[in-house]
């Protein structure tokens, strides 16, 4: 199935600040959502390791994820494909930063589609669990925005 | 009900005795077989609707603890040969497991063996599988045509069967009739969702060469395929019937599982056992039932009289074919249904797609068709604005007309179709109820009733088969029953197939009872493996109590008849002088002069020289059922008698339709049923409740949806919706009995009943319900979804 996403965040740390956030490994293997490791394969691509559960099915799910046309600080592409026992899934978004008074704005959009079990079983709840899953990103990137820059 | 008062046993309200181990949970299912040593089987299916297999690579799972092998496609293939299909279609091979090419979202490409499901699963989780996505076609029209995609790219095209009949004179009857309609149906992809999955447990002797074979199945040559796949002799393969399968109605054909369970146990050396969880069942368990796409046309009068039919029935078979595109030749024995219709065009035409293959389901293929012929019906009347009931009425054939052979060949054996109707209305007042829905009108629902007289073609040969394919030349469908008394006197029966819930040793009990005398509790009813077994067609297409109570009524005669004899000889009295009753035999002039049942089993089993002259000793006799009127091939144009039996059912029900939920519900339902004389009315009861709970299932509920990417959404009950009790209602069955003359009492099928009207009801009530607003619906499931929708549309421009 295909599946839309998109949306806007606001966050109360400099362009500067989000902008590294978003491009440390470090930082996006604690925020990306059931991520049990994330491997450094060349410049701005990675090997992803999840661990899943959609509707009453869960499993591991192995894939790349990947950065490219950057324009540091304000924008880039993000590309993510993997498969696993779940089924699997490619997608492809953009997310644009704009610096406002008090921090930064982040709008961001994109297209997936997901086969194999994953669509079939929880289709319904495909979106909503998308939703989900983008929500506890970004609440564990503030989290990480939050905590003192070591 | 005075036609059955000649029995004793039969048509009594006698207990259904297999319901006693499955009460108290002492059933016999395929999950309860444990064999020593027995290893796990796990699966890898492709994500995909179509893709080309790269590359396999299974080190990380067998390197995984307690993990014995992983198999791919190619060696599977090398050691078996393709699955049995019923159409010639060596280009569409089917196989267990996918050989470099997968078609279809979930079709299995690899088997894990391990010691536990659990590390099976595991294992299965780590082999990782290289795809190339192709390109994939889901629709059955867009695969019949010319630039589509090929599923099959060595057959050059996506149809497998495009076979046109024309029965009578179709163009002149056209021609002369003044009306013409036509009517797009369409029935969606559902299925019968047994309780239980399937099952296969498989164990490999090498030393006496021969391989055990346990499984929840309910399929015709189940011994020969795995024979012929394995390229073992059939008398290598022994099927255990004694095993209780949990719910089939037709699905229960797990033949590549057992294919694949039987070549990993010859390979290992250690048996397998494959239990499907449940979406390796909805996804890939090649259970789906047809997804079929009718265009009708109708010649008829201004009386309603509908004098021919055309009918091209599309139908989506999935990636493979088995047995199913004969679904399409079973409806050929009642392609005009009860009714009078003169001439008949057919074109039945089977494409494949990249979708899950298709497998046998309760009436193999009639109940669409049940839809599509009573959708029309209520269109004629529509059109004329006659009562559908009336229009019924001037169509039906009466019972005077029996025998009454219809176009294409069959001759229908007995019915009082009118009766039938009098005395559902008599019950409930058609006048009353249609009161009822003009209330429920004026007060702002929507209401309809719907009217669905259909049949149910029943003791089921495999004739179509022939019809269908003219390279198959099989005449007969046979079963059978053997009838032994120990050297004690107790007496055991043996049937040869296994039984999915339709109470047969109820029914081989009760017949020999009846035959005998004795009390059916005192006939044990077994079932041997299928190195014991006698030829056996299994309880597929409504034929058990024709067909197995056939079979088991001769052996009976026969056991009699040496049992008399065996009497007169040693009261010195000529055999027609002497009577057997209730287990023993006197003389017809003195009765006082009698053998006990005791006595007889004496003389049979040790006092020889009692016995008649070249008689063999003992008391055991077998009786081999043909099936009633077969026996003959398709004519040159297609004509045949197809089944012996026709059951009749007449549905009437009320629909209700809130407007602002378009949520249809059923507030009445009366069926009338006339399957002959029943053998046990608790059975055919279960029967009938049964399988309209399964037509409410496929009208309004269940689907194997898929989306345009190829994957099927509804996999698991959250989607592919089973009606419960809150929506099957209260159902009356008004009973006739119109005893068939072609069976031994009198007995019609009833194992598809209820399924066969209750989809055809339920289109013409939400139809009615909807004809205020001017629109109509002929797409299965009626979707609360579309309803709501179409309501709502409707609405607005009749406000507008």
């Amino acid at each position: 199935m295909k599946l839309d996403i998109g949306g806007e965040e606001t966050f109360d740390s400099p362009i500067e600040r989000v902008w590294s956030a978003l491009n440390d490994p470090a930082v996006l293997k604690q925020c990306i959502p059931g991520c049990k490791d994330m491997i450094t394969q060349g410049d701005d691509r990675y090997k992803l390791v999840l661990a899943l559960k959609v509707a009453s099915v869960g499993g591991s799910f192995e894939g790349e994820i990947s950065l490219s046309e950057k324009t540091p600080p304000s924008q880039c592409k993000i590309a993510v494909s993997g498969s696993g026992s779940l089924g699997n899934g490619t997608g492809i978004a953009t997310f644009s930063l704009t610096p406002q008074p008090a921090g930064t704005l982040m709008r961001y959009g994109g297209e997936g589609e997901i086969g194999g079990l994953v669509a079939g079983v929880g289709q319904r709840i495909l979106k909503g669990v998308a939703k989900h899953l983008i929500g506890q990103f970004f609440t564990a990137l503030r989290k990480q925005l939050a905590a003192p820059v070591s | 009900m005075s036609e059955t008062s000649r029995f004793t046993f039969v048509s009594t309200q006698r207990r259904v005795r297999e319901d006693r181990r499955f009460v108290v949970g002492k059933g016999n299912f395929v999950a309860d077989i444990d064999v020593p040593n027995m290893k796990h089987v796990a699966l890898v299916t492709c994500p995909y609707p179509a893709a080309r297999i790269k590359s396999i690579d299974k080190n990380a799972a067998l390197a995984m603890a307690g993990v014995h092998y992983v198999l791919d496609g190619a060696e599977l293939a090398q050691g078996t040969l393709p699955l049995m299909t019923g159409l010639d279609t060596p280009n569409v091979p089917r196989r267990p497991l996918a050989v470099d090419i997968a078609r279809y979202a979930g079709e299995w490409v690899v088997a894990v063996v391990a010691d536990s499901r659990a590390l099976a699963e595991d294992a299965a989780d780590a082999v990782r599988i290289d795809y190339e996505k192709l390109p994939f076609v889901l629709d059955a029209e867009m695969a019949m045509e010319k630039d589509s995609v090929l599923v099959h790219q060595a057959h050059g095209s996506n149809v497998l069967l495009d076979k046109t009949f024309t029965w009578g004179e179709v163009d002149k009857d056209f021609a002369a009739a003044p009306r013409h309609l036509k009517l797009r149906v369409k029935w969606g992809r559902s299925s019968t969702v047994p309780i239980e999955t399937f099952g296969v447990v498989t164990s490999w002797d090498p030393w006496r060469e021969i391989l055990d074979v346990w499984a929840s199945i309910q399929m015709p040559r189940y011994n020969d395929q795995i024979g012929s796949a394995l390229k073992v002799p059939v008398s290598s393969v022994r099927v255990h019937y004694d095993v209780d399968v949990g719910g089939s109605y037709g699905v229960k054909r797990g033949i590549k599982h057992t294919v694949l369970c039987g070549y990993l146990s010859r390979r290992l050396g250690f048996p397998v056992r494959l239990i499907e969880d449940r979406l390796e069942n909805m996804r890939g368990g090649d259970a789906h039932g047809p997804e079929r796409l009718f265009d009708v046309e109708a010649a008829y009068g201004d009386d309603g009289v509908i004098h021919s039919m055309k009918m091209r029935a599309l139908e989506n078979v999935g990636a493979y074919a088995g047995r199913s595109p004969f679904q399409l030749g079973k409806p050929v024995g009642a392609i005009v249904g009860p009714y009078r219709i003169k001439s008949v065009q057919y074109r039945a035409v089977a494409v494949v797609t990249n979708k899950t293959t298709q497998e046998a389901v309760r009436g193999f293929g009639q109940s669409p068709t049940n839809v599509a012929i009573e959708r029309v019906v209520d269109e004629v009347a529509n059109t004329l604005g006659l009562d559908p009931m009336d229009v019924r009425r001037r169509n039906l054939i009466r019972t005077e007309d029996f025998p009454y052979t219809i176009p294409s060949g069959t001759t229908y054996d007995s019915g009082d179709y009118l009766a039938l109707i009098d005395k559902v209305l008599a019950h409930t007042s058609y006048e009353e109820l249609k009161k009822k829905r003009d209330a429920l009108r004026a007060q702002g629902m929507l209401a309809g009733i719907g009217i669905a007289a259909a049949l149910e073609p029943s003791g089921g040969n495999a004739t179509f088969e022939a019809l269908l394919n003219p390279n198959v030349t099989t005449s007969t469908f046979m079963d059978s029953c053997r009838i032994a008394v120990d050297g004690l006197g107790s007496i055991t029966a043996t049937m040869h197939t296994t039984s999915s819930g339709q109470g047969h040793e109820t029914l081989v009990g009760t017949v020999i009872g009846e035959v005998l005398g004795l009390d059916p509790e005192l006939v044990r009813v077994v079932r041997p493996d299928s190195l014991n077994s006698l030829p056996s067609g299994t309880p597929v297409g409504s034929r058990m109590a024709i067909m197995l109570g056939g079979a088991a009524f001769e052996a009976a005669q026969k056991l009699k008849t040496k049992l008399t004899a065996i009497g007169a000889h040693d009261l010195g009295i000529p055999p027609e002088r002497a009577v057997y009753e209730r287990g023993e035999v006197y003389d017809r002039n003195a009765p006082d002069k009698r053998i006990k049942w005791a006595d007889l089993v004496q003389i049979a089993h040790r006092n020889y020289h009692r016995m008649p002259p070249d008689m063999e000793p003992g008391l055991a006799v077998s009786h081999v059922m043909q099936v009633p009127t077969g026996g003959k091939l398709p004519t040159a144009d297609g004509r045949v008698q197809m089944y012996p039996c026709t059951s009749f059912e007449f549905h009437m029900i009320l629909v209700t339709i809130d407007p602002a939920l378009g949520r249809p519900e059923i507030a009445l339902y009366r069926i009338g049923h006339d399957c002959g004389t029943v053998i046990n009315p608790k059975i055919v009861r279960g029967m009938t409740m049964g399988g309209i709970a399964h037509g409410i299932g496929a009208a309004l509920y269940e689907e194997f949806a898929y989306d345009p990417e190829g994957q099927m959404i509804a996999q698991s009950f959250m989607d592919y919706l089973l009606p419960s009790s809150h929506e099957v209602p209260p159902v009356e069955i008004i009973h006739q009995v119109t005893p068939s003359p072609n069976t031994v009492l009198g007995q019609k099928g009833s194992g598809e009943s209820g399924y066969l009207g209750a989809p055809a009801a339920i289109a013409n009530a939400v139809n009615d319900a909807l004809k205020p607003l001017g629109i109509s619906i002929n797409t299965l499931p009626l979707r609360a979804s579309v309803l709501g929708d179409m309501i709502a549309e409707a609405t607005a421009k009749k406000a507008s």
